[in-house]
Order: structure tokens, then sequence, then C-alpha cells
């Protein structure tokens, strides 16, 4: 027992001083020679009328690869469609409402049968409420575990024989660092966005169980990105994101495989502290330093608010 | 220049806040635990969960010291058994059956509870389901059913009970979650989901609870590992032991008590949980695989017959 354990160790070691010298090497290789191809690769995308949703589908599309676009909102998937049909590849819209799981498994019915397996799926519609925890109706709350998490179960299941088969596919998570980090005024919003990211954790530990190394996950972890949704949040020190800076390093993180990507790269740093640092000392940095705990006192949000 | 000033102060109360709380975190490992302790005396505890496991020890526990042990469960056979036994050791108990993956039922659960026995100072969202399947063989109903236990559950409890305890800026929210909400593991899909909102719900209400500047209520998170309770039938740990239930509702009591923000269990834990911002998927990988073998844990799960 004694000398497995004294083996593991040096083996744990090797491994972390093999992924920090990779992890130098990363930084050092031109970003073009760590690509996968994704042209013909069929990728669905949820959340494509606006914001985030709308750029990665451009973006993939200009990548040769066929999307599939899914959004509650017709007219603006539509819209984002017929920009994208431009780059000639295949494009598909269809309407969803990812509150509801009989929607969802009504729209993977469909897409298997008249197009086939998506290999990438994007995870990446959310929807915020944005009230003080105790004025949150239930519903709403409902909706956004529904939305934020659940979601991701129903797709991810109804998707993922086919992958599983070929040993080949990709699933992004977009989450949000509020997954990661818990923040006032967005209590169930942090609680659906933390399941996202336990989510696609145990998922990843799945696959490593069952051995299908070939199915990929992503975690993307951005801050606050100025598409509109978290209109009025206001926080010190951290400016907000731009949506195309996102996409891009979404893009860029499917590409290469990347497990994890946090925006802006500052939030690595915070990822590490949180465990190690007082609870003190992380209060003041939320509500004095950064001021995190007043941050949505003047929120408003989409105005349009299924 | 007031810009800087700024900055120049924000630095130097950090590094003050450092000693201090290094200082203080010294004192604290060095004074009796029996002189930090709270008094719950005559307090009211809502326990859910409370038929088995841990939520039966628990209760049992803050009975001994003289709260008012409210105790809800959807066994209603197993939840006057609890209360029996804590009656019989001069405690206090009231009983309540509910389904809590049933919204409607935990509504008409907190309307009796405050019509028969008021205002809850300690709430304790301990209840949990574990259906343990591969994600690909959990039933759609299993998955949503663990959601609205483990994580839901703990919303419209809190919301229906934080009012007062606001008011009288007086209480405290015990979220029991589970390692597996710090870190994924195969076989508990939607589980670990669970416990990872379970545990974003504790953050982001500790930070609602710093907006509203009410430093009377406090709350606890709880992250045992595997725990051997026959909720976790089956499983199987390699390097980390499987705590002992008594030995963890011991830990959670003292937590209670001493206003402790955090408690995970065993400690070890504390030290995995600090490298987890730090070590690469390689080896988290390494780890779950071949040297903590986590990953293997669930092969052989069983569970409780009845869940």
């Amino acid at each position: 027992m004694l000398h497995e354990s004294i083996l593991n160790f040096f083996k744990g070691v090797y491994l972390l001083l093999h992924g920090i010298i990779w992890g130098i090497l990363k930084q050092i290789i031109p970003y073009r020679y760590r690509c996968k191809s994704v042209k013909d690769e069929l990728v669905l995308i949820t959340g494509t009328g606006s914001g985030i949703g709308k750029l990665l589908a451009k973006r993939f599309a200009d990548l040769g690869a066929r999307v599939i676009c899914v959004d509650i909102n017709q007219e603006d998937n539509l819209k984002t469609c017929s920009e994208i049909k431009s780059s000639g590849v295949d494009v598909y819209a269809y309407q969803c409402d990812l509150s509801k799981k009989e929607d969802i498994y009504r729209l993977t019915d469909e897409i298997k049968k008249s197009i086939g397996n998506p290999t990438i799926i994007v995870n990446n519609a959310g929807i915020v409420t944005g009230k003080k925890f105790l004025e949150t109706p239930d519903s709403l709350i409902e909706k956004t575990f529904q939305v934020n998490a659940l979601s991701h179960f129903w797709i991810v299941k109804s998707l993922l024989h086919d992958m599983l088969e070929k040993n080949h596919g990709h699933i992004v998570t977009v989450a949000s660092m509020a997954g990661i980090f818990g923040a006032s005024g967005l209590v169930d919003y942090c609680s659906s966005k933390f399941a996202a990211v336990g989510f696609d954790e145990a998922l990843r530990n799945e696959f490593l169980r069952i051995d299908k190394m070939g199915v990929k996950t992503t975690l993307v972890c951005p801050n606050i990105i100025n598409t509109g949704m978290f209109q009025g949040f206001k926080v010190d020190g951290i400016p907000s994101l731009e949506p195309e800076y996102v996409a891009d390093k979404i893009i860029e993180g499917v590409l290469t495989d990347q497990e994890l990507l946090m925006l802006p790269r500052t939030c690595y740093l915070l990822y590490f502290l949180k465990p190690i640092l007082p609870f003190k000392f992380a209060d003041f940095l939320d509500s004095e330093v950064f001021k995190l705990c007043h941050s949505m006192d003047n929120f408003v949000g989409r105005k349009k608010n299924e | 220049m007031n810009f800087y000033l700024t900055i120049a102060l924000n630095v130097i109360y950090t590094i003050y806040l450092l000693i201090i709380t290094s200082i203080k975190a010294l004192i604290k490992f060095l004074i009796p635990y029996k002189y930090r302790c709270k008094n719950i005396k005559d307090e009211k505890v809502l326990i859910t969960g409370s038929g088995s496991g841990l939520g039966r020890l628990v209760a049992k526990k803050l009975a001994q010291l003289g709260a008012l042990c409210v105790l809800v469960d959807i066994d209603e056979t197993a939840n006057r058994k609890t209360a029996n036994e804590i009656l019989i050791e001069g405690g206090k108990a009231f009983t309540f059956k509910c389904d809590l993956s049933n919204r409607d039922e935990i509504n008409k659960l907190t309307e009796d509870i405050k019509s028969k026995v008021g205002s809850i100072d300690i709430l304790i969202n301990n209840a949990g389901i574990v259906t343990g399947k591969k994600f690909l063989d959990s039933s759609d109903k299993a998955i949503e059913k663990t959601f609205q236990v483990n994580t839901l559950s703990h919303f419209w409890l809190t919301k229906a009970f934080l009012p007062d305890m606001l008011e009288k800026n007086h209480g405290h929210v015990v979220t029991v979650a589970s390692m597996a909400g710090i870190f994924g593991t195969a076989g508990l899909c939607d589980y670990c989901a669970s416990k990872y909102a379970a545990v974003g719900f504790d953050e982001s209400l500790r930070m609602e609870l710093l907006r509203l500047d009410k430093t009377g209520v406090k709350t606890t998170l709880v992250c045992p590992y595997y725990i051997n309770t026959g909720m976790f039938d089956g499983v199987k740990s390699h390097l980390v032991p499987i705590l002992e239930p008594d030995y963890v509702a011991e830990k959670i009591v003292e937590a209670i008590l001493t206003n402790q923000k955090m408690l995970m269990l065993p400690r070890l834990m504390y030290f995995l949980y600090a490298f987890k911002g730090l070590l690469t998927h390689e080896v988290e990988n390494f780890a779950a695989m071949d040297f903590i073998k986590t990953g293997l844990s669930m092969d052989e799960f069983k569970g409780r017959k009845t869940d």
C-alpha cells in the first residue's frame, strides 16, 4: 500500500510538471497549430437569437461547420440564420422553449430525424431574473433552473449516445463566473450556473470513467458581457467584456479542446485564490473593493423577459 | 490622487485583514471549543430529512442542547421515531410530513409550521436523495426529483423562513451539501449538479446577507465526503475513509454552535479544495481514476431500497 502511494505521489508530481510545461508551451506555440478542424461538423447552439449565441453561430459557419440554431425567439433566430447563410454552409433554425422538457425532446427528435446527430453541442442559452432573493417569484426561480441547468441535461441526454458510440464529440457549457462565485441579487442565477458547472465536471469525469475521451468538454465562465442581458449590473474594477472577444475566445477554446475557459484571464487567479482566502477577506473584497454585493442594485436586464 | 489613495488604503486594509484573520484563526485553534459556542436553548430548529441518517442524529444532538426541533421528513413513521427518541430524553420536538420534491406541499408545510410553531431560528436543509446511475441510464423523473429535493427545496424553505430571521436579525441557515458539490464525480451527474447548486445557493445567500448587512443571520455550508448512513450503500472509497454518521453529526453541531461558515469532512478535503484551482486536469483525472479513485467509487452503488 505504501509502495503504491509513493509511486502515485511521484506520478502525480510528474503529471503536474508535465501540465505546467505544456501550459507554457501552449503560450508559445502559435494558436493555429493547435486547432482542430470543425469543417462539416454539425453544431447545435442554443440561444442564437442574440448575444454570444449569435456570434458563435456566425463563427462556426465561417469555419465550415453546419449550424443548427435554436432559440425561443423565432424572429431573431431567423435573422441570425439569414446573416449566416452567406457563408455558404447549411444553417437550420429551430424554435424551442428550453424551459420545457417536452419541447426539447421534440426538438432533438426532429433534428436527429431530419438532419442527423450533432457532434458539437453548445449549451449557451441562459436567463436571469435579477431580483432580490425574497422578491423573486417561485415560477421564475424554477424557470431559471430549467433553462440554465436542466435544459443542458435534456439536450445532452438525447444526443450523447451517438457521440459516445463514435467516441467523437464536444460539449460546450456556457456557464458564468457566477457559477464559480456567488453574488447577491443573483441567488437563483448563481445556483443554476453552479449546477451547470457541476454538470460539466461530472460529465467529464463520466467520460473519463467509461474511457470515451474522444468526447471533449469545455466549460466557459465569462464575467459580465455587455450583451444587454445584464444591463444595469455594475462592479468596480472588473470591466465588462466585449461580446466579440468572448465569442473569439470560446471558439479558440473549442478548437483547442480547452477544458476550462475563464474570461477575463484574471479570473483564473481569483479561482485559484478562492479556496485559500479566509472568508472575512473575501467578504471585504466583495463589499468594499469590487462592491460586488451592490452590483445588482440597478439591474435592468433585457426589456422583454419571457 | 484620490484614486491612488483609495488603492493604497485598500492594500493596507487587505494586509491588515490577512494578519488579523490569521491571528484569529490561531486563537480559535487554541481556545477550547466550549468557550466559543453560542447558546441555542429554546431556539426553534427545523431539520429536513430527520427520519434517518444525518438528520436524525443532528436533531437529537440539538434537542439535547435545549433546542425545539421541528422535524420534517417524507417518512412519517421514521420521523415519529426520531421525535419519540427526542421526547424520551426530555427534549422538545414536532413532526411534519412533507414530500420535498413538491413545491405546493412545501408551501403548505411552511404555513402549517408558522401557525403551529411560529418562526424558525435555525433552518437545516439536510434532506437529500441520490439516484446513482450512469448519466444515460438515469430517468428524467429521477433527475428532476434530485434537483427538487437537493436544491429547490432549499429555496422554498429559506424563502419562507428568512424574512422573520431578517426582521429579528437573528437566525441560521445550514445547507448540507456534499463534497460532490465541490468535485464532480462519475456516476453522479445529477447529484453533483444539484449539490453544486446548493453550494452556490449558500454562497449567494451569504453575499445577499452581506449586502443587507444582517450580520445576525448566519450561514453554514456542510460538505461531507461519503457517509455510512445507507444512502450511499455500495460506494467504494480507496484512500479517503467513508465517514461515520455520528462523527459528521457532531461536527455539524459544532459548526452551527460556532457559526462556522464552511465545514468540510474529513479535514483532508480542505487540502484538496485548496488545490482545486491549481491542479491541471491531467492531475485531477489521475487523482480521480488512479490515486484517490473517486471515479470508480460509484461502480457498485446500491443506495437505499426505498428511494
